[in-house]
């Protein structure tokens, strides 16, 4: 994929918007005839052009020292949606993302490994603890473009809209969502309570250390 | 005992063995039930230990006697060694001259220790594996140990590739990668060396993988032949030496017959456990895993050949016979436990069996020649399952327990890792007795449909665990395996993943998750009496090991560093908030963050000079 | 005023226009449909008879006392228990009441046992289970020897003169199971297993319809039921058992990379190929089949360009997303799935 974002949902993708207008197919073609349609080229050079044409060529050079002269320092990791992204406030706290993000969560075999936020073969996510950051960007860019240390990528699995329900989900298990956007009915079967009832508090052991050599 | 101690006499191999019978003979008389060891699958003691289950019969007995039941409490700490490893450690030492070899979990290092200078770490090989492989392992990074043989060391990493080093330099010789993490597959076994060959097995059952058993040869690392555990006959070495015993399991092509359309090509059945080999009939002896996925609705028949031993020869890899504990696995009951290669008394007969302690729950015996199951008991609570008929071989399923897409089934006992899990047992030939340790537990179980999406799990149930009846979830059983019955039994606190260790001395050796390396009078009159015990740095899930010093005297070595299914809550920080954490093992473990931390050390314990 | 009252008299007609075809409430292509066609014409004409009974006593009554006293005085006279042949008559009423009763329970009984014998040992059955989901159906054949098993989406074929046991199961909301053509409704619930049994009689093509209203695209929830000769019956099953083929044009092997490398399998199953995923309609056999989205569209390639290209146009709230294919990639995969046969 050239651009991570070429695929990007457009307002159009989103069902309320969409519904009804039908005959996609057509539409999208007409896009790609005309995105094949270049803008006409320059005349052809005449007389002294030659000089003009010099300078063209070395322009050519010019990419090679091409950079961000404003831009910050990047994060080293490839992983990276840019911060801000006007997705992160629509999807968070939306009742409906959040619900159709959990029902991705086990459709996706994400709660295979993180279960229903408690983790196992890969990390809790109900805690407050966050390996790659936990902003929205943050959850969406590991679940599109995984991390080194297990997560998949999801790129090409699961659309970018699923991505960013997922990521709604996911923060709703350890943030403090509102608690009218969460789902009060857990997806799972009844070996988990509902969202809305799961206390939020940090960890506390149930029980205190204690030696086991007593019961022999 | 004396007959016992007689009939051994004439096996020259074993005249060591003799002292030790004419000094205890007198008190264990009475009980001794003739059981013991495949005499041509355990040679004598030579104070070394290269394997984990210490001889090919998986005794994991050492015939040492300088620690005994009077002495043990004077046990004093030799030396420790930390890994610098936090996952969990579930590998045995290896010991060979005085060279002592520790295989960590994920990242795999391999390091050597020198004895003869107080453990100082020689050398360390790091084998790099792909990092990518600690997603898809499905109960922490563990490794289950190295073997060593004819100057080599034999591991695997998590990633897939079996290693052959140098066991003087740590020299790398050869490598072959013959797991693929994109499709799912790990390896965490320990290898088994015989004849010549390198055997060794995939993990993955919850990743919807195809299980294998892979033989490759010793010198070069070249496949010499690969067991499939699902799909045609060809692929499962099936050929006209098959002969298995009981009617259900002849016919051809049963691996794809007994599953839905294309599920055996994803049907689990790995091989992640224990092997036995029996060097006079040629023949290795090991379980396949569990069906995937864990919702049986998905995968009507019976599933073959999952959940079952198989009988193999080891030259060519071609099945003798199979036997399946559990058709159509409802629970995820991995039949890879240990088998134990014994000769004991069947009706009268000495009888070459096979003693496993089943996943499920029962105590098989069954005949290493043909299959045929002699009798199985069961060990621990069971409510699942009514009993085995020894009839058909078939285990008798209780309906009202058998989980059901959309619904919860409560208080199905035992859980999904069974009364007991990889952890093996030991068994002693002094006792006759085998001692096991094992877990108490009780689960509900939901299933619904599972995705299959390549490397993603592939299970479909959410799982809720807890102690079962008496609220101790683990129990340590000496189990007689002739008359079928426990003699005596240990409650625990948690469920027991370490393995056990029985010597010569007549004391067995055991770890718990919360740190405790404890020493039991192994005696049937001991009544399970606690001998010794010391409190680690963090629990236990290794398989202690004892072996001779350079310096001649017996040490006991352990390695501690929680973690597995069970640890994983302490090792990888799991949220007790959620009970289907961990396919529902944090339910039962919530208290385990309370009571241990992470860790990795080894510890050798000796009596004083 | 009165175009008023003749449009109303014209409803019922219209009402009229839902009997007949592939869709028809007393439909007699199954044996369970005509047994209960029997039986509701039975309750027909013997509740029509003493309605129309009924009627006649009303008007009698009617016409017997009509303005007799002016006064509107109770007439003490005219109710006379003496009346002999208004005695019998009652008696006679009574009698018929019950009988009539009587007969329609026996006939309820004879009927549901009737139904029951469908699946009476000995018979041939068909197995197959249905869930319901929002918004399709999937169906999965069950035989003794299960790598027979296969599934398909949105459409079953049955044979002529053997039982069907159908089971039923929902995963997510309930659902509601009506052949009207061949036999009554039967409810599909999360977490319970309900069932139903079928024995179509007459080969034909019917419409099945989700009878509980279950979410946004409840009424484009529909299945496509065949009934086929027990030949042509066979011939489908081993079609269905058959994998996939390989693809051959370069367009299709094209399309099948992008199947099995993106979106489409996370979902979707296709026999004999690495996609064994199932939370979406198994498309091995696609082309097969005559509607795509549970009846939302015709099968073809148009509509699968339509469908695949902007799933959420063509029916919204649908758990097919839009991937965001370019033209390339969408008449490649539509050329994959072509091959599907």
């Amino acid at each position: 994929m050239s651009s991570p974002f070429r695929n990007s949902f457009l307002p159009r993708a989103l069902p309320s918007l969409h519904a009804g207008r039908g005959r996609g197919w057509v539409r999208l073609s007409k896009r790609r005839f005309a995105s094949l349609a270049h803008p006409p080229l320059a005349p052809p050079l005449q007389g002294g052009g030659f000089i003009a044409l010099a300078f063209l060529l070395a322009l050519a050079g010019c990419d090679r020292e091409q950079r961000d002269m404003n831009g910050q320092p990047k994060a080293e990791t490839a992983a990276f949606v840019p911060r801000g992204d006007p997705r992160s406030a629509e999807y968070e706290n939306n009742a409906f993302h959040i619900a159709q993000g959990q029902k991705w969560f086990g459709w996706f075999n994400c709660s295979g490994c993180h279960f229903h936020g408690g983790g196992g073969m890969g990390p809790p996510l109900m805690d407050d603890q966050w390996r790659y950051g936990g902003r929205m960007e943050d959850i969406v860019a590991s679940i599109l473009y995984g991390r080194p240390n297990g997560m998949p990528d999801w790129r090409n699995k699961i659309t970018e809209q699923q991505a960013w329900e997922l990521a709604a989900y996911v923060k709703s298990l350890s943030a403090h969502p509102r608690q009218d956007a969460l789902s009060a009915r857990a997806d799972e079967m009844s070996n988990t309570e509902p969202q809305t009832l799961q206390e939020r508090q940090k960890v506390v052991p149930e029980t205190k250390a204690q030696p086991s050599g007593e019961e022999n | 005992m004396r007959h016992a101690c007689l009939r051994i006499l004439r096996k020259p191999s074993i005249a060591a063995f003799m002292l030790l019978c004419s000094a205890f003979a007198a008190p264990l008389a009475a009980q001794h039930n003739g059981a013991r060891p495949a005499a041509a699958a355990s040679p004598p003691e030579d104070g070394q230990w290269t394997m984990p289950s210490r001889d090919y019969a998986s005794t994991r007995y050492s015939g040492l006697n300088q620690i005994t039941r009077s002495n043990v409490r004077n046990l004093k700490l030799a030396f420790t060694f930390d890994t610098l490893n936090r996952k969990g450690h579930e590998a045995a030492p290896i010991v060979v001259g005085n060279m002592m070899y520790l295989t960590t979990p994920y990242p795999n290092h391999v390091w050597a220790l020198d004895l003869s200078k107080g453990g100082r770490a020689v050398w360390v090989f790091r084998p790099h594996p792909a990092p990518a492989s600690q997603g898809i392992a499905c109960c922490d990074v563990v490794n289950r140990g190295a073997m060593y043989a004819n100057g080599r060391l034999f591991f695997t990493t998590l990633d897939g590739e079996v290693f052959a080093i140098d066991a003087k330099s740590g020299h790398q010789v050869w490598r072959n990668k013959i797991g693929d993490i994109s499709k799912g597959e790990t390896i965490t076994m320990s290898p088994l060396v015989a004849e010549g060959k390198v055997l060794v097995g995939n993990s993955g059952g919850e990743m919807g993988v195809r299980g294998w058993l892979a033989a490759l040869d010793a010198g070069t690392g070249r496949l010499a032949w690969k067991a499939y555990s699902t799909g045609p006959d060809k692929d499962v070495l099936i050929g006209p030496s098959f002969k298995p015993y009981y009617a259900s399991d002849r016919g051809a092509d049963l691996g794809v017959h007994t599953w839905p359309a294309e599920a055996w090509k994803i049907g689990g059945g790995t091989v992640w456990g224990w092997i036995s080999y029996d060097p006079q009939l040629k023949m290795i002896y090991y379980g396949t895993g569990n069906p995937g996925p864990w919702n049986a609705q998905q995968r009507p028949g019976d599933n073959k050949w999952t959940t079952g031993v198989f009988a193999r020869d080891i030259a060519t890899g071609q099945a003798r016979w199979f036997y399946q504990s559990s058709p159509h696995d409802l629970f995820d009951h991995d039949d890879i436990n240990e088998q134990v290669l014994l000769d004991m008394p069947i009706h009268g007969r000495m009888t070459p069996v096979l003693v496993r302690p089943g996943r499920n729950g029962y105590m098989y015996v069954i005949d290493r020649r043909t299959g045929q199951v002699y009798s199985a008991e069961a060990y621990g609570f069971i409510n699942s399952m009514d009993g085995v008929d020894l009839a058909t071989g078939r285990v008798r399923m209780v309906k009202e327990k058998a989980p059901k897409e959309g619904r919860v089934i409560r208080n199905i006992c035992p859980t999904a890792s069974g009364v007991k899990d990889w952890n093996p047992s030991a068994f002693s030939p002094r006792t006759g007795l085998l001692y096991v340790p094992h877990e108490n537990m009780c689960m509900d179980e939901g299933v619904f449909e599972a995705n299959y999406i390549a490397g993603t799990p592939y299970v479909g149930a959410d799982v809720k665990m807890y102690a079962g009846p008496g609220g101790h979830r683990g129990v340590f059983t000496a189990w007689d395996p002739v008359r079928a019955k426990p003699v005596w039994e240990i409650k625990e606190s948690l469920p027991l993943w370490s393995g056990a260790l029985a010597t010569g001395g007549d004391v067995v050796f055991y770890g718990t998750m919360d740190g405790w390396f404890k020493a039991i009078d192994a005696s049937a009159a001991g009544g399970g009496r606690l001998l010794w015990q010391v409190r680690l740095d963090s629990g236990i899930i290794s398989q202690p090991v004892s072996y001779r010093g350079p310096d001649g005297r017996q040490y006991v070595a352990v390695v501690t560093g929680v973690g597995g299914w069970a640890g994983a809550i302490v090792s990888a920080q799991l949220d007790p908030r959620d009970p289907t954490a961990a396919l529902g093992m944090v339910n039962a473990m919530r208290d385990l963050p309370g009571r241990t931390k992470p860790g990795g050390t080894l510890y050798v314990f000796a009596l004083p000079k | 005023m009165r175009r008023r009252g003749a449009s109303l008299m014209l409803l019922p007609l219209l009402a009229l226009a839902g009997c007949g075809g592939i869709q028809t409430i007393g439909g007699r292509e199954g044996r369970e449909a005509a047994l209960i066609d029997d039986l509701f014409t039975l309750f027909c004409i013997v509740t029509g008879l003493f309605f129309a009974a009924v009627m006649a006593f009303l008007f009698a009554a009617y016409w017997r006392r009509g303005g007799h006293r002016a006064d509107r005085m109770p007439d003490e006279g005219a109710t006379a228990p003496r009346d002999r042949g208004l005695r019998i008559a009652l008696f006679a009423w009574t009698a018929a009441v019950i009988g009539g009763l009587m007969g329609l329970a026996v006939a309820s009984f004879l009927t549901d046992r009737s139904l029951a014998y469908s699946t009476a040992a000995g018979r041939p059955v068909v197995s197959i289970e249905l869930i319901g989901n929002q918004w399709w159906w999937e169906a999965r054949y069950h035989f003794p020897d299960p790598s027979q098993n296969f599934r398909t989406a949105n459409e079953i074929h049955l044979p002529t003169g053997s039982a069907a046991m159908i089971t039923l199961k929902a995963n997510d909301v309930i659902h509601s199971f009506w052949v009207p053509n061949l036999a009554g409704k039967q409810d599909l619930i999360p977490g319970r297993v309900t069932d139903i049994v079928l024995t179509p009689t007459k080969v034909g093509r019917y419409r099945a319809q989700c009878a509980e209203y279950c979410g946004l695209q409840h009424a484009h929830m529909a299945l496509d039921v065949t009934v086929d000769t027990p030949a042509d019956y066979a011939r489908w099953l081993a079609a269905q058992t058959r994998p996939a083929a390989a693809p051959t044009t370069p367009q299709a092997i094209a399309g099948y990379r992008f199947f099995m490398t993106r979106q489409c399998s996370a979902c979707h199953a296709v026999a004999g190929t690495p996609a064994g995923a199932g939370v979406g309609p198994d498309l091995t056999h696609l082309m097969s089949r005559r509607t795509i989205a549970a009846g939302t569209l015709p099968n073809g390639t148009g509509p699968l360009h339509a469908w695949i290209a902007d799933p959420q146009g063509v029916k919204p709230g649908a758990n097919m997303p839009y991937i965001g294919l370019d033209a390339d990639e969408l008449h490649n995969v539509v050329a994959y799935l072509e091959t599907l046969k």
